[in-house]
C-alpha cells in the first residue's frame, strides 16, 4: 500500500489559551498544593510561635503579654544552658556519622557473595523506628537487668549505671542516636561510590595512588556531594534530637541529658508553659537558621562556580 | 624503552577462561595493535599487561624483568583509558602531574614536565581548566599527557578514540602516530576498529575468543591471512568468500569449481589439496572486476557510489553475496547481470576448517 492511498492527515493543532500559556501555568499549578500546605502548616505556625514567646500562657487562661521576660528567664535558666551544651555534644558526636558511614561504605562496596544482604543489614538501624532504637539501647544499658552489665558480670566487672548517671546519660543517648545516623551516611556514601567511574580509580592506581592517598586525593573529592549531604543531615539530626531523649532518659537524671527540643516539649506540654516553650522554640529556630543560611550560602557558592 | 613479552598467559574469571594461553613478543619501540571483535579478550589482555587484572597463569616480562605480580604503578607502563578517566576534581595540570606527585617528584620537576607535556599536546592555554570544561579531543590529550609525563617504557591505549566523533578520530589517529614517532616508546593499542589497526600499527595482533589468531604487519595480515577469521576481520568491505570444490589437481595447479559452474586454475604454491575437497575461495573486493572475460556471473543488487569508487553489491551463483570495488564512474546499475574476473594471484583458498591452504601471491 502506498502512502498516498491513505487519508490525508491534519497535523495542525487548535491555538487555545491553554496551549499558549501552559509553559508557565503548569509549574504554578504543580507548586500550588505544596505552597498552600507549607504556608498553613509551617510558615504561619512559625510566626505564631514567635508571637507566643512574648506571652505567658498556660493553654487555658487568657494570654498575658510579658514582653521579653520569657527570654530573660530562659537565659538565666541553668537547664537551658545544659540543653545547649548537650546539643553541642550531639553536634560533635554526630560528625562521627559521616566518618563511620564512609568507612562502612568503603568496606561494603565490594562484589562478594551475600553483599546485598550485608548492606541491607547495615542499613537496618535507619529503617527501624527511633522508638525501637531507644528501647533497645535503654534496655541494653539498664543498670539492673541490662545486657551490658550481664556481660560485664562474667568478667567480674562491677555493674555500671551509665544511663542513670548524671555525667554519662547524654553519651548513651548520643550513642543510640549515632547508630541509625551511621547507617544513613553509609547509604549516602554507597550511592556515591556506585556512581563513581571505575576507570578513574584504575587510572589512579596506575599513577601510583593507593591506600590513604587514593582515598584522600581521588575518592573523597569525588564523594564531596555525598559528604555535604551527610554532614547536613547529621547536623540537623543532632540539633533536632528529641525522640531518643524522650524514650531513654526523659532528659534526666536532673535534666542532665536534656536537649533544646526536649526542654521545649517538657516546658510546653508537661509544665503547660506555652510562652516559655515557644521562647525555647524560637531560640532553636534561630540556631537552625544561622546554620541553614551558612549551608545555603556555601551550596550556592559552589553551584556558581 | 622496553619490550613486552607474554608467555602462555592465561586469565580466568571463576570457571570462565577469558584468555586461553597467549604468547606474544612486542619489541622495543613497536606500535602494536590488539584487534578483534567485542568480547575477544583484547581489553582484558591489555589490562593484564597494565596490572589492573591479575594474571591467572603464565609470565609477563617488561623490559626483560618479570612483572607478572608487580603492582601497576611499578611496571613502568602508563595507560590511556577509553573513558579518559580524568580526575574530575583536578585541573588539567593537576591531572597530568598527579602520578609524579604520588611518586614524590620535587615540585619544580613536576612543573617542568607538566609544562613540557602541555606544550607538546597544545594544552598550554587550558592548564587551569577542569575536565568538565574540556571537549572530548582535549580530554583525550590530557589523558595522553598524564601518560607522557611518567616517561613510561610502554604506553597502553584502551580504545582511546572510540568516544570521539569521526573527524576528530582521524585527526587523533595521525597525532598518535606522530607521538609514537617522537617518543619512540613501545605502544600497545587496543581497538575494534580495523582501520585504526591498519593505519597505525607496526604489528597487529588479531584476537578471537581469548586466543591469538595471527600476528603480523598490517599488509601481511591483509594479504596473507592464516585463516578465514583474519581474512574476513581485516579489510573493509570484507573479503568475499564463495564456497568451492576442488575438481582436479595437476601438479602445482588446482582446478577449483566455484558453485555456479565456473572453473578456476589456481597455483597451489606448496599448498596441499585433494580432488573433491570442499574449500572456500576468498578474494578481496578490489581484486575483482567487471569484465567481459569474467569467470563468474552475478547480478548487481546495489551500487554504492562513493565518488572515488563504487561498491557494487552483487548476488553471485547460489545467491552468494559479493562486493566488488569498482571505478567511481562505473556504469553498472541494479539489475544488470555482469561477469566478474578473479585473478588467480589474488585468490585465497581455505579448507573446510577455515585454515588457509593458499594465500594470494601479491606479497
Amino acid at each position: 500500500m502506498s502512502i498516498t492511498s491513505l487519508k490525508p492527515l491534519n497535523l495542525t493543532f487548535p491555538d487555545t489559551w491553554w496551549r499558549r500559556n501552559q509553559m508557565w501555568v503548569t509549574p504554578l499549578l504543580l507548586l500550588l498544593p505544596a505552597a498552600v500546605v507549607f504556608t498553613i502548616f509551617v510558615i504561619i505556625p512559625i510566626f505564631q510561635s514567635i508571637t507566643l514567646s512574648f506571652y505567658d500562657w498556660d493553654g487555658i487562661n487568657p494570654k498575658k503579654w510579658v514582653g521579653f521576660s520569657n527570654y530573660t528567664e530562659l537565659f538565666g535558666d541553668e537547664v537551658f544552658w545544659k540543653a545547649i551544651f548537650n546539643n553541642i555534644w550531639w553536634l560533635f558526636a554526630f560528625m562521627l556519622g559521616p566518618v563511620f558511614g564512609l568507612a562502612l561504605a568503603l568496606f561494603l562496596n565490594q562484589n562478594v557473595r551475600g553483599i546485598r544482604l550485608a548492606k541491607s543489614l547495615f542499613f537496618f538501624p535507619f529503617v527501624i523506628s527511633q522508638v525501637v532504637v531507644g528501647l533497645v539501647f535503654g534496655w541494653f544499658f539498664n543498670s539492673q537487668f541490662g545486657l551490658l552489665n550481664e556481660l560485664l558480670s562474667h568478667f567480674g566487672v562491677e555493674p555500671l549505671a551509665l544511663i542513670e548517671g548524671e555525667n554519662t546519660a547524654t553519651f548513651v543517648v548520643i550513642l543510640a542516636g549515632l547508630w541509625p545516623q551511621v547507617s544513613y551516611c553509609m547509604i549516602l556514601y554507597l550511592t556515591g561510590l556506585t556512581a563513581m567511574n571505575g576507570e578513574v580509580i584504575e587510572a589512579a592506581r596506575m599513577d601510583g595512588a593507593k591506600g590513604w592517598n587514593l582515598l584522600w586525593h581521588i575518592i573523597l573529592p569525588q564523594l564531596r556531594p555525598a559528604t555535604f549531604i551527610a554532614v547536613v543531615v547529621s547536623v540537623v539530626g543532632a540539633l533536632r534530637s528529641f525522640d531518643l531523649v524522650s524514650i531513654m532518659t526523659l532528659g534526666g537524671p536532673y535534666n542532665s541529658s536534656t536537649v533544646l527540643a526536649y526542654m521545649m516539649y517538657e516546658q510546653t506540654f508537661l509544665n503547660f508553659r506555652y510562652g516559655y516553650g515557644a521562647a525555647i522554640a524560637t531560640v532553636l529556630f534561630i540556631i537552625m537558621d544561622v546554620y541553614i543560611a551558612f549551608f545555603l550560602y556555601s551550596m550556592l557558592k559552589r553551584e556558581a562556580r | 624503552m622496553a619490550e613486552v613479552s607474554l608467555q602462555n598467559v592465561r586469565k580466568s574469571f571463576g570457571a570462565v577462561d577469558v584468555i586461553k594461553g597467549v604468547d606474544l613478543q612486542v619489541n622495543d619501540g613497536e606500535f602494536c595493535v590488539f584487534v578483534g571483535p567485542s568480547g575477544c579478550g583484547k581489553s582484558t589482555l591489555l589490562r593484564m599487561i597494565a596490572g589492573l587484572e591479575e594474571i591467572s597463569s603464565g609470565e609477563l616480562k617488561i623490559g626483560g624483568k618479570d612483572m607478572t605480580k608487580v603492582p601497576p604503578s611499578n611496571r613502568g607502563v602508563a595507560m590511556v583509558f577509553q573513558s579518559y578517566a580524568l580526575y574530575p576534581h583536578m585541573s588539567v595540570e593537576e591531572n597530568i602531574g598527579f602520578g609524579l606527585k604520588m611518586a614524590k617528584v620535587p615540585k619544580a620537576d613536576i612543573e617542568a614536565r607538566v609544562a613540557y607535556a602541555s606544550k607538546m599536546l597544545q594544552l598550554d592555554t587550558l592548564r587551569q581548566r577542569k575536565p568538565g570544561q574540556l571537549s572530548g579531543g582535549q580530554r583525550q590529550r590530557v589523558a595522553i599527557g598524564r601518560a607522557i609525563v611518567r616517561e613510561p617504557g610502554v604506553f597502553l591505549f584502551d580504545e582511546p578514540l572510540s568516544n570521539l566523533d569521526a573527524a576528530l578520530r582521524v585527526q587523533m589517529r595521525t597525532e598518535l602516530s606522530q607521538l609514537h614517532q617522537d617518543l619512540k616508546s613501545t605502544m600497545i593499542y587496543v581497538t575494534h576498529d580495523q582501520i585504526e589497526a591498519m593505519t597505525m600499527a607496526d604489528k597487529i595482533v588479531v584476537l578471537s575468543a581469548g586466543l591469538i589468531e595471527q600476528v603480523g604487519s598490517p599488509l601481511e595480515l591483509y594479504h596473507r591471512p592464516k585463516n578465514l577469521f583474519v581474512a574476513q576481520f581485516i579489510g573493509s568491505p570484507k573479503m568475499n568468500v564463495v564456497p568451492a570444490k576442488v575438481a582436479a589437481v595437476s601438479g602445482d595447479i588446482a582446478h577449483v569449481s566455484v558453485d555456479g559452474g565456473s572453473m578456476l586454475a589456481l597455483p597451489l604454491r606448496g599448498g596441499k589439496v585433494s580432488v573433491g575437497d570442499v574449500v572456500s575461495l576468498g578474494i578481496r573486493p578490489e581484486h575483482m572486476s567487471v569484465s567481459s572475460e569474467g569467470v563468474m556471473q552475478a547480478t548487481v543488487k546495489l551500487a554504492e557510489r562513493l565518488g572515488s569508487e563504487t561498491m557494487l553489491h552483487l548476488s553471485g551463483p547460489g545467491g552468494a553475496a559479493i562486493i566488488v570495488r569498482s571505478d567511481g564512474l562505473a556504469s553498472e546499475k541494479p539489475g544488470d547481470v555482469v561477469a566478474l574476473t578473479m585473478p588467480a594471484g589474488c585468490c585465497h583458498l581455505f579448507d573446510a576448517a577455515g585454515i588457509a591452504i593458499v594465500n594470494g601471491a601479491l606479497i
